[in-house]
């Protein structure tokens, strides 16, 4: 029988949507998906899905797929064949190299797509136009984590693994609401407060994270620092500190404890009464083995780097970290977010965070791939690149990433497109930002390529092909090594998925060991894994620090408002964040009909008290404005946020991204999603 | 001549199989023999996939397939019957011939009775059922309780009440009751199962009750049904399969098993029902506030047949969008299946919220079932 007339096989893959990476299966039926069966064997999340999850395939047989190159010409989008439209592509991406140099170009990738595209798609930036301008969406999520772990560890992820919180003694969870964006790590909290660990979730909101823990601390919106270093004096004040291994294995602590100081009381900016400041510093201080899970409501901040390092400080002061049941854990955010910074897909490093400022590595790379003369330069981040189209930066090429609807203030992004040269989109659906391009490559999703995620517990998960890709459309990595080959680069005779992996492996020396057929195990690996006899890392800094002298570095840090704050014009402060039945920008999960029943449009979560001297209603219609635009949206008025605090999630188009500002954290160039001002007008109507 | 009701030894005359099988290979013969002659399209049965923690169901069309499935895998925790109702259409327009435990039967039942399955082109091969293992519990139980490395195990079996495991370097066996004192063992709703030997299925089969010079290498075989008894009569007739009758003395044993097995399942309602008497409403409430709505409670569940949304009047009590689930939709559901919950456990170990589903319509059914009669079924009007 050939492989389009059986009745039913099973291909066990790698779920598309968050950072927890569950395995599925994808039931294929006569070269169909019909349906996604549990994976019991999976180690992460032993069958089990969210509603997510059990839907990701609905999207797979979309009519809307794009299923053939698109060119605009005269204002409209044609078809094309492949040879037109990848020489088109080609020759406008060298005719902007030759005449504008390395800068003149801005590469984008999404963290949604597999290790392999990511790679390829770096390595095509750097040897085609020896440009380091090349990123992807980490930088807003979780670039604060990678920018400041690496200064607190030494390496910029996760500690410890999802399930490792069932070793500790105490979970403080800040900042994120892991059962809604990351359902089954947040399953993992859940198994926790049935074995009786203590859950502690400070967030301003009333999540469905925070219902689940022991202690909920509401504290006003981005003053995490002001409420660490509080914790933190009370934790030196009663002598809590883990003075041994501060000795042993720390740098910084007079320079934190100095700075502390003067954060006895702040309750005055986050909100908490010292009493509560005072309990929960000395429950993670006191408790064997603590462990802090974070996520984006410390990262999208201006103040997300140093948010992070404040979560570092907390768990080197109490020595908190490098065993089973401790650590510092960013979930991050989407399925290859990790990965994708592995990957080297970022303006300042390699695979396996090699600087590229570092003349050793660049030689390496350029032996490897057979190219001179690569750049040492810092290249240009996601949202600066956006800031510079029609200056520096003439010619972009996205793969798989929707800014029109997900990057900060979606008017500025809508210009600044419009003022490029040429724009190249690569993508499985036509986006909101695909109105914006000059050329539509139509590339495969998760189901129809073989591949590879990281997820955010650093294990590098398989992605199985099940089905062909809709039409015309192609592998991506097949696009990508076309595109070279037609430029004449070398070292892109790179026709599998396998190869691609195993020519990042042999530059790479974290992951050198991870071979595929050591990833093939229903555990895979998690890296490092520098040999191939080599099981990987599950814990990181359990000896030494990944830092230069291998310790770990507490910073003395001041607490900074936001870059936008309330006044009498806009009085509220906006939180964004996310749901559980959507995924980011909508493509995948608006096409799987339950979610979109569940959810079909964005609301603000309101206060009940502003709700009531506003005279609005719940569910009623109010249009918000900021400084940079504004959103009609449907009020749901309730207690979980605070008086003042408006919520809205971040799916929808023309939605709260209309909204939110583009200042920029200065360490890891992360956009403050997370904080603006705004004011709240009632419309009325249901 | 096999009739219904006729005790059997069975055994396979196929060399090849007789090699792999565990006891006889008959089970393995009849479906080969039933495929190979169109009395069914499609064999539906389990094999080992990555490992032996592994199970996967598979659709055979293609006799010389079935050796992949031979052997039995206790860490298979699959629904047989919810595969067939939705990739393959239920069997209405193929004849699929399938290898059942105890909860695949009682829910191909079920679903026969909702015109999701046609039972007519259903054949039923049952196999006694001790009880299934998480599959990664099962690995966490061989790592601390057998102090053996999981990956280096090649054989696991359920016998005499003791979970064995066979390794490199050795075999080893404990106690189930004891494992599962400490939280490990069978599955939960498996513990409580009182439906060991599948006697609704055509034949019923297992290794309990051989003995003597056929332990191990015969089935025991009940004849459950007309249908069975052709199949055997044809596979004997065409020289596939030879039976015996099976020893009396057998026959006292495998009754002397299930009875264990039966009381066995009756300690354990008693210990779980016992456990959530006192605070039932608190202890529903406080698990199903959890509830993320991933929907797998029902969509996995063989009893629970979810009208489509599209034409059907917006819920009042359950509002789209709202998580923790309204209380509606947890209560709706168990009153829904408060008469035909199997306790397969689908529900509870899909849940992604740890909620003990499985254990509260479990619960509700029983003690109605054993408060309340008639059982009328459907009602001729609407209200």
């Amino acid at each position: 029988m050939s492989e389009n007339t059986e009745i039913m096989k099973y291909v066990a893959t790698t779920c598309p949507y968050c950072g927890v990476g569950c395995t599925l299966n994808l039931v294929v039926s006569n070269g169909k998906v019909v349906g996604v069966e549990p994976n019991q064997r999976s180690p992460i999340n032993e069958g089990k899905l969210c509603p997510k999850g059990v839907t990701c395939w609905e999207h797979i047989h979309s009519p809307d797929r794009l299923t053939t190159p698109l060119i605009k010409k005269d204002g409209k989008f044609v078809e094309a064949s492949w040879e037109e439209a990848l020489d088109l592509v080609a020759k406008n991406l060298k005719a902007t190299y030759d005449k504008h140099g390395p800068k003149g170009l801005g590469f984008q990738t999404s963290c949604r797509t597999v290790n392999e595209d990511c790679y390829i798609f770096q390595k095509f930036a750097r040897v085609g136009f020896k440009t380091n301008n090349v990123d992807n969406c980490a930088r807003i999520c979780h670039g604060p984590s990678v920018a400041g772990l690496s200064l607190s560890f030494g390496s910029g992820a996760a500690t410890n693994g999802f399930e490792d919180a069932l070793n500790s003694d105490f979970i403080l969870i800040w900042g994120s609401n892991a059962v809604e964006a990351h359902p089954l790590a947040g399953r993992r909290i859940a198994q926790a407060k049935k074995r009786g660990i203590p859950i502690a979730v400070i967030d301003p909101r009333y999540s469905m994270t925070a219902r689940l823990a022991d202690t909920w601390i509401r504290f006003n919106p981005s003053t995490h620092i002001a409420l660490a270093n509080s914790m933190m004096y009370w934790i030196i004040k009663e002598g809590l500190e883990d003075k041994k291994f501060i000795t042993d294995r720390v740098n910084g602590f007079e320079d934190l404890k100095k700075t502390v100081e003067n954060y006895a009381d702040a309750e005055a900016i986050h909100g908490v009464p010292l009493e509560t400041v005072k309990d929960i510093a000395f429950r993670y201080a006191k408790a064997k083995n603590a462990v802090i899970i974070y996520c984006l409501g410390i990262t999208e901040l201006t103040t997300g780097t140093d948010n992070v390092r404040s979560m570092g400080n907390l768990a080197l002061l109490t020595g908190n970290v490098g065993r089973e049941g401790v650590g510092v854990n960013p979930l991050r955010g989407q399925n290859n977010v990790q990965g994708a910074c592995d990957m080297g897909a970022y303006p300042n490093v390699y695979s396996g965070y090699q600087k590229c400022e570092t003349a050793e590595n660049r030689a390496k790379m350029e032996k490897a791939w057979g190219v001179t003369d690569l750049p040492d330069w810092y290249g240009v981040t996601l949202t600066e690149q956006i800031n510079q189209c029609g200056e520096e930066i003439k010619a972009m090429y996205i793969l798989g990433l929707n800014p029109v609807v997900t990057y900060p203030s979606s008017n500025h992004v809508k210009a600044q497109l419009q003022k490029l040269d040429f724009l190249v989109v690569q993508d499985i659906f036509f986006t909101e930002t695909c109105e914006y391009a000059d050329v539509i490559l139509p590339g495969t999703c998760f189901a129809e390529k073989d591949g590879t995620f990281t997820s955010g517990e650093r294990r590098i998960n398989r992605v199985r092909k099940a089905v062909n890709p809709p039409g015309e459309a192609k592998e991506d990595i097949w696009i990508i090594t076309e595109l070279a080959k037609k430029m004449g680069l070398k070292s892109f005779d790179l026709p599998t998925a396998k190869d691609v992996w195993d020519d990042m492996r042999a530059v790479t020396p974290s992951m050198f060991g991870a071979t595929y057929e050591k990833l093939e195990r229903p555990e895979a690996i998690c890296w490092p894994c520098p040999t191939e006899e080599h099981p990987g890392t599950p814990i990181l800094h359990r000896e030494k620090f990944g830092t230069a002298d291998g310790k770990g570095n507490l910073f003395g840090i001041d607490y900074r408002p936001p870059a936008e704050v309330v006044d009498a014009e806009y009085p509220f402060t906006l939180m964004t964040g996310r749901l559980i039945f959507h995924y980011h920008s909508r493509t995948q999960t608006g096409r799987a009909k339950d979610m979109h029943r569940e959810v079909p449009e964005s609301y603000a979560q309101i206060n009940v008290e502003d709700a009531r001297r506003l005279g609005i209603k719940n569910n009623e219609y109010v249009k918000l404005k900021s400084r940079r635009g504004e959103t009609k949206t449907r009020a749901r008025v309730t207690d979980d946020v605070g008086p003042g605090v408006v919520y809205m999630t971040m799916h929808f188009a023309e939605g709260v991204n209309n909204l939110t500002n583009t200042a920029l954290d200065p360490m890891s160039k992360m956009p403050e999603l997370k904080h603006c001002a705004i004011s709240i007008e009632k419309i009325g109507g249901n | 001549m096999a009739a219904k009701g006729d005790m059997l030894y069975a055994w396979t005359t196929d060399s090849g199989i007789a090699k792999k099988a565990e006891c006889g290979g008959a089970v393995t013969t009849l479906l080969k023999y039933a495929l190979e002659n169109k009395i069914v399209d499609v064999v539906v049965a389990v094999k080992k996939g990555f490992d032996l923690y592994d199970a996967i169901p598979v659709a055979i069309t293609d006799a010389k397939d079935l050796d992949q499935t031979a052997g039995s895998l206790h860490c298979g925790t699959l629904l047989m019957s919810t595969f067939i109702q939705k990739y393959l259409d239920g069997a209405k327009s193929m004849k699929v011939g399938v290898v059942v435990k105890g909860c695949d039967l009682m829910s191909l039942i079920e679903l026969g009775k909702r015109n999701e399955i046609n039972m007519n082109n259903v054949l039923t091969i049952g196999v006694n059922c001790g009880g299934s293992v998480n599959p990664i519990l099962g690995r966490k139980m061989i790592k601390e309780k057998f102090g053996v490395d999981p990956d280096k195990v090649t054989k696991e079996e359920i016998d005499k009440g003791q979970f064995i495991i066979e390794y490199e370097g050795g075999h080893k066996g404990i106690k189930i009751d004891d494992l599962e004192d400490e939280g490990f063992g069978r599955r939960s709703n498996c513990r409580r199962c009182k439906y060991k030997i599948p006697r609704q299925a055509d034949l019923a089969c297992g290794n309990w009750g051989v003995i003597g010079d056929k332990a191990g290498k015969a089935t025991f075989v009940e004849v459950c049904s007309d249908k069975g008894a052709d199949l055997i009569t044809k596979a004997v007739g065409a020289k596939k399969l030879e039976t015996s009758a099976a020893d009396p003395k057998g026959i006292e044993i495998r009754g002397k098993t299930e009875g264990a097995m039966l009381k066995l399942g009756e300690k354990w309602r008693k210990k779980d029902f016992t456990a959530l008497r006192d605070n039932l409403w608190e202890t529903i409430n406080k698990e199903t506030s959890r509830c993320i709505k991933c929907y797998s409670c029902i969509d996995k569940c063989p009893v629970c047949i979810q009208i489509p949304f599209d034409g059907r009047a917006d819920d009042i009590m359950v509002r789209p969008g709202f998580i923790p689930s309204d209380p509606m939709f947890h209560l709706r559901r168990f009153a829904h299946i408060s008469d035909s919950c199997i306790n397969c456990g689908q529900c509870e170990e899909l849940c992604p919220a740890e909620i003990p589903l499985a254990l509260f319509s479990h619960a509700i059914r029983v003690e109605a079932d054993n408060a309340f009669a008639p059982k009328l079924g459907a009602a001729p009007y609407k209200n």
